[in-house]
């Protein structure tokens, strides 16, 4: 790869942030293709621990969202 | 089958091919330029010349419509080959030098210039046009001249009725040659060639003959429009089927005339926007910048024409400064004979403005004009006042007119304020807030049915049975009932649904079909084996992700034993083939990448169920809505994506583990509580459709807030009517009535509630599956205008029970002055309560007709006669019951002087202080919810600020709770009139029925579960779970007493305990720590 | 997270609704961008060679 993409860790939240990133999908919005999708059941079931789990497996960035 | 060599190696394709089609099966890359799949090859632009080597020497021919024969050597990749075809596009260049497609083509092959001599022309001779134009079965145009001559033409240059304007030959045109504006413009003369206006977006985008009618529509499948489709016009094209992978389409398909057996007909035909294009003033069809609210919310979709950028229609510029028109076809009888109030329009232009600011920035001007805003809905006066603190204006004045700018695009407006004063304004972009009204083929149909309508063409219905048509076992429901909203409308169907049951309800499940349930098979133990389907979604992934490659990649990961792809995994076909596919293979764990979970994650796990798999024991991964469509132009990264994604999916599912789901039966007893109409008519469904209920009331007696009330807006006698209802209610054999009592606790969940009913000492034990809250409200006691202070000052309900009672003061009175809003749209309250305007108006009106020299006065700061109640708001009018407004900074007030009863108020056109001596002054005053925090407590459902229940889903789940088996209905809800609180009464009973029908219910697999063993039972999760489904098991029991443990029933499965759980005790089955680890380690 | 040696910038939170697509392409793009300027994750990341 000639240019570095970091790969990003995004955990969403099965009925809001995932809702709508199949919705982004449905109306073909086009976004960077660098994130990589954990799906959860609500963002209550986050923990710490997640977030620090992706950096430590070389994600280069985390994102949640619900 | 023939064997020839490609390239050098074997392929194999049927008699009578040609070289391309067998490339192409092989991924061997040919250009072409004058090749169509759909139409027979010609060879004439040559590009896709390549070397054949027949045994004896080689020689160049056309890939497209060479056939291939036994033995043969093509190669399409050497020098000798590039150079032709670099020549090819050389010379094409040097004919046609302007053409966008020739100069990337001449870059791709390295020419920057061509050394021919260059000519102006734009077509390449490829004769697509012409062959597409003899598929179409027209044949119009023709390749006529020879040599140099040669032109796309019509014969004999004359212009001919066999071309139909349909626009196929610019479809094809590769190079610009033939566009639809010159089609127009030089060849057919008579007819118009226009892109087929889109239905969904408003006409503002174009659509093709085969369309899906919007993205998400139900089922997702194309549809041809016979009425554009060449084939029903010519008998020729048929294009489409040689595309359709699946062979789908079938164009001998005939519409077909099914006969049914019904026992009852439900009406939800829905209402037809106005078309203001007959208004000459606003010149709707004049102007594109003057659009319909229906085509401003498409252009604000970002699934819409401009994908959500605000942006006006004829120059594509952003909007500074946007207006929009109340009313336009609604309470109009001059321009058009539309009575009513559409309902819905305010709130839908006051949520337009504010998107409109969310899209465009705060510094976007939004002007509201209009006659009376009408938020009356639940939250819906607080919404307004927010888009006031937004910056949204609201003019109270109706428009006349729209005038172009000259020169520009914009429009200007004039119009009158109350004070009299003139102002003109210039707006980039008007809306016109169009309104609701019955379309004529429903009118039609309401004929043929033989059901009565009203006069504004809605259906008829009446006031204690809202949703049953003047046609026994003809219900209706939504807007053909009348003006309204998504939520009373959602509340409407279910009330008919409720009504049509209590019809049929002994031929309730005499037409079902039972599934037959496989016996799951044990995998526990066992090593994973685990199935992986790409999905290619028709092209919508395959066309972007190199779906093989995914899944040659799949096969690459730790214990998967089978792969394969599928041109759509979710038809029902691979449907069979998966579970032949599972069975045969012995796989116990499966991934499907393909599209959404939240879409078809039930669909696969049924599949799995199917072979004996628990259901559980799959995962999904979306490579579709969140890659292939999202990342359209970086294929390589999409596919790099999916295998990243696919392989986190694996990772999961190996840990995996089958899930139970707990089967609860359902109690098949109802209690309603509440005995109020809206109770009544909630414990009348339930006991009509069968089920054994209880009725709780607090008071002695029944009918809550009609017994104080006197006529509807109908004209209907409420008592005599109430009368009647309480009857039946008392007739009922499956209705017990409980009165004096109240709830001392509620203890269980969906299917299996238990409760102590306390009634005046005695207390009594009833379990029930389900529950209504139909507590209702009650009118607000005014803390100002002087009430208390004088028998004159009353409330309206204090009014009604005087017409009730026929109160002889009644016919001495010769002024009466109504005041609205008292207590409600104020900071403390600021919710409207929806029954006061049309209750002050109809019981002024009663006063007029018992005394017509009366002088009658409603002192207003909107008036909300919704709907159909707006005639009765004009009646008034006419009867010369006078309007007067005022604000809530100015507002009237009521003294007494001299034992005269005086109420002061600002005339709102003359701007001069008014004082009105009166014999009555009625306070609409507000509804009050009795903030039952106890009851809240009991069910675990919440409470709004104001003190009214909140409901699962402001639009779509007005009539239920969150908490499952737990319903909501009436005044508890928000203010309503009878009419609304019945169907809301008996929408309640519907919504609970679903799940009393059921007799037993499946819980979720994956919900929370406590290791015991670890928990230190600090209680955390108790107190944090939304749904009340963790607590201590009780300390006398045997096992782990004082732990937690979470009840399956209740939990949904959120994993807000088990992220909270210190002593990590709770996992969340289905999302367990270990799965989501794996993924993120598979990142 | 400066606990940990990872940079603030690296996690970001949002709040979108389903019905949100516009909003959520914005902050895959914000995000994106946030730590593309970052560059590669260094710290913290599981050394490889002596995990294996």
């Amino acid at each position: 790869m000639s240019e570095w993409e970091p790969k990003i860790a995004a955990f969403l939240c099965n009925w809001c942030s995932y809702g709508a990133a199949d919705l982004a999908g449905v109306s073909r919005l086009q976004y960077p293709p660098n994130i990589r999708v954990i799906r959860i059941p609500c963002t209550g079931r986050m923990s710490p621990k997640f977030i620090l789990s992706a950096f430590r497996n070389g994600a280069d960035g985390v994102w949640v969202s619900g | 089958m023939i064997t020839f060599k490609l390239n050098g190696k074997e392929v194999q394709g049927e008699e009578g091919q040609y070289i391309l089609q067998v490339a192409e099966k092989y991924g061997v890359e040919i250009p072409t330029m004058c090749h169509h799949k759909a139409l027979e090859p010609a060879g004439m632009c040559r590009l896709c010349t390549v070397e054949m080597f027949d045994g004896r020497r080689s020689r160049f021919v056309t890939a497209c419509n060479y056939p291939i024969w036994e033995g043969m050597q093509i190669f399409t990749d050497t020098e000798e080959v590039h150079k032709g075809r670099k020549l090819i596009v050389e010379m094409l260049l040097a004919r046609c030098p302007e053409v966008p497609m020739l100069q990337d083509l001449a870059k791709k092959y390295g020419i920057e210039k061509s050394r021919f001599k260059a000519e102006d022309d734009d077509c390449i001779l490829c004769g697509l046009c012409v062959r597409m134009c003899q598929r179409m079965g027209n044949n119009a145009i023709e390749l006529t001249g020879r040599g140099i001559e040669m032109v796309v033409d019509t014969p004999f240059h004359v212009q001919t009725d066999f071309c139909v304007a349909c626009g196929a030959c610019a479809s094809v045109c590769p190079t610009g040659h033939i566009t639809l504006e010159k089609i127009n413009q030089n060849v057919t003369s008579r007819k118009n060639v226009r892109k087929i206006p889109s239905e969904y977006d408003m006409g503002l985008k174009g659509r093709k003959p085969i369309f899906v009618p919007y993205a998400q529509a139900v089922p997702n499948t194309p549809a041809i429009d016979r009425d554009t489709c060449m084939h029903f016009k010519t008998g020729g094209c048929k294009v489409c089927t040689e595309f359709c992978g699946v062979n789908a389409i079938k164009h001998d398909m005939e519409d077909e005339i099914l006969e049914l057996d019904v026992g009852s007909i439900i009406l939800a035909t829905g209402f037809e926007p106005f078309d203001p294009s007959k208004f000459d003033n606003y010149g709707y069809a004049k102007h594109p910048n003057v659009v319909t609210a229906m085509e401003f919310e498409r252009i604000l979709s970002a699934s819409g024409p401009t994908m959500g950028h605000l942006v006006r229609s004829s120059d594509h510029k952003e909007p500074k400064k946007i207006a929009w028109f109340q009313c336009v076809g609604s309470r109009d009888i001059n321009r058009c004979d539309n009575a009513h109030c559409s309902s819905v329009c305010c709130m839908y232009a006051i949520k337009e403005s504010i998107i409109a600011k969310e899209h465009s920035g705060d510094d976007l001007d939004c002007a509201v004009f209009y006659m009376d805003i009408r938020t009356h809905g639940k939250d819906f006066e607080r919404y307004y006042e927010r888009a006031k603190t937004q910056g949204v204006r609201f003019v109270r004045s109706r428009v006349h007119t729209i005038n172009p700018v000259p020169e520009t695009d914009d429009l200007e407006v004039r119009y009158v304020l109350d004070s009299g004063e003139l102002v003109k304004e210039t707006f980039d972009m008007i809306v016109l807030s169009i309104g609701l009204q019955t379309p004529p083929e429903l009118i039609q149909l309401a004929n043929d049915l033989n059901i009565d309508l009203t006069t504004g063409n809605f259906c008829k219905t009446d006031t204690f049975s809202p949703v049953q048509t003047s046609r026994e076992g003809i219900f209706v429901c939504g807007a053909f009932q009348g003006p309204k909203d998504i939520p009373q409308s959602v509340v409407d169907s279910s009330a008919a649904a409720s009504a049509a049951g209590e019809m049929l309800s002994p031929a309730r499940n005499t037409l079902t079909k039972i599934k037959e349930v496989v016996p799951e098979v044990n995998v526990i133990g066992e090593r994973p084996r685990i199935g992986v389907f790409v999905c290619n979604c028709g092209i919508n992934i395959g066309g972007v992700v190199n779906v093989p490659g995914v899944r040659d990649y799949a096969k690459t990961l730790p214990y998967v034993e089978y792969v394969t792809d599928n041109m759509y995994t979710c038809s029902q076909d691979t449907q069979e083939v998966m579970k032949d596919i599972i069975t045969k293979n012995r796989l116990n764990r499966i991934v499907v990448a393909a599209c959404s979970p939240k879409t078809h994650e039930p669909l696969f796990r049924e599949t799995l169920a199917d072979t004996g798999l628990n259901k559980y024991l799959f995962e999904m991964t979306n490579i579709r809505n969140q890659n292939s469509w999202v990342h359209k132009n970086n294929p390589d990264i999409a596919t790099q994506k999916a295998k990243d994604l696919v392989r986190m999916a694996v990772t999961k599912v190996a840990l995996k583990e089958p899930l139970p789901e707990a089967e609860l039966s359902i109690g098949q007893t109802a209690m309603v509580i509440g005995g109020g109409i809206t109770g009544m008519s909630t414990a009348l469904s339930f006991a009509r459709q069968g089920y054994e209920t209880h009725l709780i009331e607090n008071t002695d007696r029944l009918g809550g807030n009609a017994l104080t009330l006197y006529k509807t807006w109908k004209g209907e006698n409420i008592q005599e009517k109430l009368k009647g209802l309480i009857d039946q209610v008392s007739r009922e054999e499956n209705l017990k009535i409980h009165l004096n009592t109240t709830l001392a606790s509620v203890e269980g969940f969906v299917g299996n509630f238990k409760s102590t009913l306390a009634s005046q000492g005695k207390e009594d034990v009833i379990e029930y599956g389900v529950a209504v809250i139909a507590t209702g409200a009650s009118e607000f006691k005014p803390v100002e205008y002087m009430y208390g202070k004088d028998p004159r000052i009353v409330t309206s309900q204090e009014l009604d029970r005087k017409l009730i009672g026929n109160d002889p003061v009644l016919n001495s009175l010769n002024t009466a002055v109504f005041i609205q809003c008292v207590g409600s749209r104020e900071p403390e309250r600021p919710y409207c309560s929806r029954v006061c305007c049309t209750h002050s108006v109809d019981s002024a009106l009663e006063l007029k007709r018992r005394n017509p020299g009366m002088n009658v006065y409603i002192l207003n700061r909107d008036i909300r006669t919704y709907g159909e109640r707006e005639t009765l708001y004009k009646e008034a009018r006419e009867a010369g019951i006078i309007f007067i407004r005022f604000t809530r900074e100015n507002k009237p007030v009521v003294a007494i002087e001299d034992g005269v009863v005086k109420v002061k108020v600002t005339d709102h056109i003359l701007g001069m202080p008014l004082e009105i001596e009166t014999d009555l002054v009625n306070l609409a005053s507000a509804v009050i919810p009795p903030r039952d925090e106890k009851l809240a407590q009991f069910f675990k459902v919440p409470l709004n600020d104001d003190g009214f229940f909140v409901e699962r889903h402001a639009k779509l789940g007005p009539s239920e709770f969150a908490t499952d088996g737990v319903f909501l209905a009436g005044l508890a809800h928000y203010p309503k009139p009878i009419d609304e609180s019945i169907a809301q009464g008996m929408a309640a009973a519907s919504r609970a029925v679903t799940l009393l029908a059921q007799k037993t219910i499946h819980t979720n697999g994956e919900i929370a579960k406590v290791n015991p063993a670890l928990c230190s039972s600090c209680g955390v999760c108790i107190s944090i779970c939304p749904y009340k489904a963790p607590s201590f098991i009780p300390d006398d029991a045997r096992f782990f007493p004082g732990k937690a443990e979470i009840n399956p029933a209740l939990c949904k499965g959120c994993g807000l305990c088990v992220a909270s759980c210190r002593s990590g005790a709770i996992g969340l089955k289905g999302f367990d720590n270990d799965q989501i680890f794996a993924m993120i380690e598979a990142i | 997270m400066d606990f940990m040696g990872i940079e603030r910038d690296r996690l970001h939170l949002s709040w979108i609704s389903s019905a949100e697509a516009t909003k959520f392409i914005d902050v895959v793009g914000e995000v994106t961008a946030a730590i593309k300027a970052l560059g590669p994750n260094t710290n913290f990341v599981k050394n490889k060679a002596k995990a294996a």
